[in-house]
Parts: C-alpha cells; structure tokens; sequence
C-alpha cells in the first residue's frame, strides 16, 4: 500500500499506518492562532468551581428579566413536554459553546449506538447551529487559497459555496453506475503526489456525502467505503463525512459510516436532525479528532457562541422519550414516507422521459438526477425556457465541480410537491427536452 | 485638511474644483452633495469571491413566479414527516400563544438567509422607530437576523480584515471580538476611554499617524478602515457615549472614510430617561454596521440577534450565513416574533422599562456594597448603564495575577482588566464586575473577600 518514495512535497506528510494522525497539519496559520474565548472559558470554569467560591465576573442576563414563564411542545403522536422552572432555564439561556451537557452525552450515545463505540480520549461531540456550520467552520479550520480539495462529482453545492471563495482546486472522483470511481480517485492522487509542478497542491481533505449524495442519490456501499478510507490513510487525507440523509438511505440495514472505521482517527463526521426532525431548528452535530473540534469550538465561542438552547432542550426530549429503538422506528417511517416518493417519481420519469433522458435509481433522499439526451448544456433549457413553461428545476452546473463547462444534468426533487404537480412538471420537462433537442441539432 | 495655498490655486482653476475643496474641507457637513462609498474598499478578497447560491436565487424567484409555476428546484424536506403539532408559549404577565398549523410547519422548515420574513418586517418597524430612521433608509441599507448579534460581528470582521489590517477599537475591549481579531492577523489600534467612552481627539490622533484623511480615505491597504465600538454601557467599563460625542465621532468616521461597527447588546440596559442616540440614527453616509441582539432582554439561548446596515455590507454576511448557519434557528424566530406580535410596541416598552429598573436596582446594590468595602482601596464610576462596574485598584501594578494567584483561596472570581486589552504584554490595574446575577449576599460577601485581598497584596 505504502509505495511513495517520492515525496516531491514538504506537507502534507504521508504517514505510515497506525501512526496517530498529526491533526495540527490539517490545520492553518487562521486556525493555530486561535485562542479560547476568555469569557466562554469561564463560564465552563464556574461549572466545575467549588460552591465556595463568589463568581461575580460574569455578564449574564438575571432570568428575573427573561419574560417566558413555560415553553411546552406536543408532538404528533400526542406526546408533550413543558419546560419550566430550571428546565426552561437550560432551554432558553446561555449554554456552554459545546452544548447542553445532558444534549452532549446523548449525542455521545448516540454515536455509540449507530456507528461504533468510539474512543472518547480521542474524539469528542459539538452540538453546532446545523451541520453545516461544523462544515463550513472545519473548511475554514483548514484551507488557504488555492488549496485542493477531494471530491466526488456531483458534488453538494454547499461544500462548493464554502470552498469557491478560497479559489480551492476540486479534484473529482465521478459517481458511476457502480458507485463511486475509486480508480480515478487514486489515479488522480498519485498523478498529483508524483508530480513536480509546483503548480500542483496536494490536497489535504476529502469530502464525501455517502449516503444519498446531493443531487445524485447515490449511496456508497460499506465495502466501496473501506476502499475509499483506505486511500484516505494512503494519501493522508482528513476525510469529512458529511451525512445529513444517513437515515434517509433506502436500503433495509442503516450505512456503516466512514467514522465506524475510523482506526486512525481522521474522520470529521457532521450529522444533521434537519431531514427529521425539521430543518428550521438548526440541530445539528459534528465527530472528531479532539483537537480539530477544539478548534471549531473556539470559533464558535466567538461567532454563534453555541447552537440553539432550545432547540437543543427540545432534541434532547424527544430522543429520551424515544429511546434508540423508538428513534430508529421513527426514522423508518420517514424513510418509508420517501422510498414511496422515489418510487413514484421514477415512474413517473419512466412515463414521461424514456428516451429523453437518464437517471439512477436514487438509493437514498429526495432528489432525482437527470441527464437530458441529445442537450449538451441545459443551462438556457432551465433558466430561460423552462422558467417560461413554468417549471423550475435547477441545472447540474451548481453541483459540479467546474460550473464554468457545459452540463446535461437536471436535479428534481421529489419531496415536496404534489404528485399531481410532478406529472405535470414532467410533461413539460419532456416537451422542453425535446423542442431542446431540436435547437441542438440544428446547431 | 488643505492648506490655504492648495485651496487658492484651486479656486482659480475651475468651478468642479472648488466644490471638491468645499467639501473636503468641511466634511463635518457633508450631505446628499457627498459621494456614495465605494464599498469594495470594505471587502476583502475572501469576502468578495463569495457567490449566491443558485438554489436560494431560485428559491426568491419562486416568490414571484406566475401562479401554477411547480417548482422542482428546492431541496427541502417535506414538513409533514416532521414530528410537532404544536409548540405552545407562555409568558410571566400571563400572555400565552401557540404555534401550530402553518405557523409551526414554517418554524421547523428552512427559511431565507436574511430571517423569517414576519420576523423580518417587524424588525425593519422597529428599527424604524426606535432609531428614527427616515423614508430613504430602506433604500440604501438592509437587515439579517444573525444567530446572536455576534455571529453577525464575527462575519462583519471576516469580512473586511486582511492580514496586516489595522482596526481602530475602544479599549479596554469585550474579548469576544479580541479573540476574532488576533487569528486573523489585524493588528488593533486601542483608543482609549475616559467614562463617557471613546475620546475623540484620541480617535483623531490616532488616525492621523496614518497620514491626512484624504490619503487615508482613498487608501484600501495600510489603514484602518474599521472602528469597533460599543455605543451603550459598553463592555467592560460601562460607559455610553453621549449624543454630541457620538457626532464628533461620526464626523470623524466621514472624514477618514471608515465603517463603524457599533455593537450595541446593552442598548436598552440602560438607567436614563430616555433611550440614547445611536450611530445608526445619525448615519447620513450609510457607514454603520449596527448589530443588535435579543440576549439581555428576551433571551439568551434563543440566539436571536441582528445586523443592521448597508446592503452592499450585510448582503456579505448573508452570503457567509447562507454557506454555513444558514440561517438563525426558526423556531427562535417565529416565537420572537410571535411574542412581538402578542405584545405590541406598548407591552415591549413596559418590558423594557422594568428590565432597566430591575439592573438599577442590581447596580446600586453593588454600589453600596462597594462604597461599604472598597473605599479608600478602589475607585470606580458610576456606569450608566449595562451589566458592569469597572473598578480601578490604584495599588496594585496587575490584577491578573492577584486574582489568579489569590482569588479562590480568598474564595472570590472577577474579571481582570488584563483580559479586556488588545496586548499581551499590557497591565491592568482594574477588575470587572457585574451586577446583574449575583445575589446581594454575594455581592456583599464577594467585596468583603476582594477588599481583603487587595489589602493582603498591599501590605
């Protein structure tokens, strides 16, 4: 496994198996400089601090002042909670930058249960304002201008939005019928590691979506991920797995993760309750090397300064009401609720774009991904004619990972609008392909 | 400023000239004649390659499209899969309200970026009227709910800090902002604060290290840019800065073209008559970034804050937003804004009104137990408003190291001034304390504790 003896780079370092990660060299210049806010320092010191002791330091809001007396939700299946008293303190005051600690565990917990138990000397848990703030902040832990990055294409055009602005070089992996291209992935590292261009960076992440890919709808298999996590260690990539549809994966048995693998400790994994249990709740969550969430956390005691109290008083609530096999019943209905959907806008799509177009079976989510035949480029097909027809899809070019070439694909959701309605938009997708196809043609 | 020379020889050439000089020259009253700022000098390059996602562009299409238009191009998840029926509020004066139906679907569903749109209008209201602003405003400035008014301040600061940058701040500084600005290499230019707050002609002086304000006006690298402030009780020495102050400060701003960041948690905290003045209402030129936040009057944990200022600006921190929070919690912003609508502008007003009571309360309390233990050992001002008392202990060279060395034996934590300077390598001889959660037992007990310690290192 271990070939490279050309080590044309100074960093990253390749390592040699079972040789503890150096987390410090995913990290930049921005993120070693980083210091723990004082004031949030001292609010998880007044935690632990003997009662003895008068803490008259801290600028906190006296709850006298706070106007809510009860907060209380009831959920569909009649289940109902009032916080008040100090319950309702801890859901509507500050909270330390990690999280609410009983919140905390239970995310410990939780991983425990669906992944593996995990060393917790190593690793630890952040409670953040939606998974993709612990995404954008380990982004912005680690890349410099120009920096590449591992992708698979299609990729998720929220990564992209994160790494454009540091002008990062995606080097893509393609999705194809069996899964992910791990060949060109390996190819496509070795060409870089190998080369002496100075021109050429050697990337530091990967970033994977496994689990119902946004907007392909692919889900890597648990075999194909080892492959992967294998050229990870090979090539010494911090590999973020970012899994906000884990649940929503078609298949009967739930995914093993990337971070149920992880032997050597270089997984960030952001796991999200957005697809669940609502995505305005911002609830979401990220895995990871100690040092990197550490990291996280002293920029989120500067910016959000901690994720919502409630949000996270509610979370917590419903997953002790629940308990893991309650939680994982309840995911299965909302898988359920989706499967049914894919299966309806398949058919629909083999209705009406047979011929006209291609597509994967999504395995997973809420999205369809269609290549138009015969259309090079459908950028004006959906931004321009199809506004016309009215319906709006979005163009492929905002998931791939150069937007600037022509691209034949269309991403459809199925998650939310009647099926009524989809069979229409297929209709009218369908003419539009083909009046689409004819202006190709005569080109 | 020109000499008289430059301004003769102008005015002999040609008319454009002269009004040019005329302006420059008394920028103080610079009006609608003045131009509009170019505020790419703001940006920095990070900041300004951030680009709309073409999701959330279609999602605000959709808002105008023809009726029958089906839209295909979202990618949220379908509400009815979520677990709520209902969410149900109530309040100590007894007001109650409920959000179901439709109200809850949309405080569990993805919002836009700038906030929850009712939340928004009843912001843009209220900023209307609290700040006096005029019919124009909404023109050339915008608003984003930021989760916590700080999120919005950190974003501000990534976004127009470059490495080497400087940045003009009141010192001594709320280290929140401190520990955003250090990692990011900008250096921080400290003006000090006498206890009406930042002193102008420090201000004044301090910029003029860098050279005339025409120079440094049309500077992008080099020169500061930026001035962070807090307007009320500012944190940590409790001043508000008075209305004329403030003018003379604004002027300031205009003259050597910077932004200011006033950040202004406290605003309503405050132990007047009246509410003050704020930048934000006397920003003629549009250079205010406002942030204002919900924490010390409603609720902490919700994190419900704003930002408030040009749309060129904020419409930056809506990109950095909608690649990483997305946006703030919306179950926290449909019960603000439920509440909002449940109280009115009255009931808001009385709420405001007996917080200020209650921390006048809490203020003089600690008053006295100060004047009780730490006369003659101490010195402080009266703050006018806010959470703090700023205490000065002439005897001792640095508090740090008292209370690090002395402070849980005596068995009493407060805040050292070291804490709140821009330099490592800086002393303090203060401490910070506040009023606002501590029991007057313990405030009592907590002086008593101090006054020994500091006396213990006296001797």
């Amino acid at each position: 496994m271990r070939k490279f003896g050309l080590l044309s780079k100074a960093l990253p370092k390749l390592q040699t198996k079972n040789v503890p990660v150096e987390h410090t060299s995913f990290m930049n210049e921005l993120a070693l400089e980083r210091k723990p806010s004082i004031l949030r320092e001292l609010m998880k010191n007044h935690a632990t601090a003997s009662k003895n002791v008068v803490f008259i330091g801290e600028g906190l809001p006296h709850p006298e002042t706070i106007p809510f007396s009860e907060v209380s939700f009831t959920l569909k299946d009649g289940t109902k909670k009032v916080f008040t008293g100090s319950e309702l303190v801890t859901a509507i005051n500050y909270l330390p930058t990690q999280g609410n600690p009983k919140f905390v565990q239970k995310l410990r917990e939780l991983m425990d249960r669906f992944h593996a138990p995990l060393r917790w000397e190593d690793r630890d848990v952040i409670a953040t304002a939606g998974s993709q703030d612990g995404l954008s902040k380990v982004i912005e832990m680690s890349l410099q201008k120009g920096d590449a990055i591992v992708v698979a294409d299609p990729v998720y055009s929220g990564l992209v939005s994160n790494v454009r602005p540091y002008k990062a070089q995606l080097i893509s992996a393609q999705y194809r019928k069996n899964g992910l291209d791990t060949v060109e992935m390996k190819d496509k590292l070795t060409a870089i590691w190998s080369s002496r261009s100075k021109d050429v960076k050697i990337p530091k992440i990967l970033y994977i979506n496994p689990v119902a890919n946004n907007p392909s709808g692919h889900v890597i298999s648990d075999e194909q991920k080892r492959e992967i996590y294998e050229i990870a260690c090979e090539f010494n990539l911090l590999v973020l797995e970012d899994d906000p549809y884990y649940f929503l994966g078609f298949q009967d048995e739930l995914p093993k993760s990337f971070l149920s693998m992880d032997t050597e400790n270089r997984v960030v994994r952001f796991d999200s309750f957005s697809k669940i249990f609502g995505g305005g709740l911002r609830a979401g969550w990220m895995t990871g090397p100690k040092e990197i969430v550490r990291i996280v956390e002293m920029h989120m005691q500067v910016s959000v300064l901690h994720a919502s109290s409630l949000t996270q008083a509610i979370v917590l609530q419903i997953l002790e009401g629940q308990g893991w096999e309650g939680f994982l019943d309840y995911t299965k209905s909302v898988k359920e609720f989706y499967r049914k959907r894919r299966d309806q806008m398949v058919a629909l799509a083999d209705k009406y774009l047979t011929g006209l177009a291609e597509w994967d079976v999504p395995e997973g989510g809420m999205f369809l991904w269609v290549k138009v035949k015969g259309v090079s480029d459908v950028l004006a097909m959906v931004m321009e004619r199809g506004l016309k027809k009215d319906v709006m899809l979005i163009p492929g070019h905002a998931f791939m990972s150069d937007p600037t070439k022509p691209c034949p694909y269309i991403r459809l959701s199925y998650s939310l609008v009647p099926m009524e309605d989809v069979e229409k938009a297929m209709q009218r997708l369908a003419e539009l392909i083909k009046e689409e196809q004819a202006i190709e043609s005569q080109k | 400023m020109l000499s008289a020379n430059k301004l003769i020889h102008c005015l002999t050439k040609n008319n454009y000239c002269k009004l040019t000089i005329l302006r420059t020259f008394s920028a103080g009253s610079i009006d609608a004649m003045s131009q509009p700022i170019d505020y790419d000098r703001f940006i920095n390059d990070l900041s300004a390659r951030r680009k709309v996602s073409p999701i959330r562009e279609l999602t605000k299409l959709f808002t105008t499209a023809p009726p029958g238009t089906i839209f295909l191009a979202g990618g949220i998840p379908n509400g009815s899969t979520f677990p709520f029926s209902r969410m149900t509020v109530e309040l100590k004066d007894g007001t109650t309200f409920k959000l179901e139906g439709k109200k809850i679907e949309n405080a569990l569903q993805y919002q836009p970026t700038p906030g929850y749109p009712p939340l928004v209008e009843q912001l843009q209201k209220f900023q209307t009227q609290v700040h006096g602003l005029d019919s124009t405003f909404w023109q050339k400035n915008s608003l984003l709910v930021s989760t916590g008014s700080q999120d919005a301040l950190c974003k501000a600061l990534e976004m127009s800090l470059s490495e080497g940058d400087p940045i003009l701040v009141q010192e001594p500084i709320y280290p929140g902002t401190s520990a955003i600005i250090r990692p990011l290499n900008a250096n921080m230019v400290p003006i000090g604060q006498d206890e009406h707050g930042i002193v102008p002609s420090a201000l004044r002086s301090a910029l003029s290290n860098y050279g005339s304000s025409e120079k440094v006006s049309a500077m992008k690298k080099d020169v500061p840019k930026l001035l962070y402030l807090n307007s009320t009780g500012a944190n940590p020495t409790g001043a508000t800065i008075p209305t004329e102050r403030k003018k003379e400060i604004y002027d300031i701003a205009c003259e050597f073209n910077l932004v200011i960041l006033e950040d202004d948690p406290y605003y309503f905290l405050h132990f007047e008559e009246k509410d003050p003045v704020s930048f934000l209402s006397m920003d003629r030129e549009s250079r205010v970034l406002r942030f204002d936040s919900f924490s010390k009057i409603l609720s902490s944990g919700l994190r419900v804050g704003f930002v408030t200022g040009p749309k060129e600006l904020v419409s930056r921190i809506e990109l950095h937003t909608q690649a990483s929070t997305m946006h703030t919690s919306a179950l926290s912003q449909a019960i603000v804004s439920s509440l909002l609508d449940e109280w009115g502008s009255e009931k808001l007003l009385q709420h405001f009104k007996m917080i200020q009571q209650f921390y006048k309360g809490k203020r003089d309390c600690m008053l006295a137990s100060a004047d009780k233990h730490l006369k003659g050992l101490a010195e402080w001002s009266v703050p006018r408003a806010g959470m703090f008392l700023w205490i000065k202990v002439p005897g001792i060279a640095d508090t740090k190291k008292l209370i690090t060395e002395g402070g849980i034996e005596h068995g009493v934590i407060l805040v050292p001034g070291k804490d709140f300077l821009a330099y490592d390598d800086a002393q303090s001889q203060y401490f910070r304390a506040s009023y606002t959660v501590a029991s007057p037992e313990d405030i009592d007990k907590g002086f008593a504790r101090l006054a020994n310690l500091i006396k213990a290192e006296i001797a």
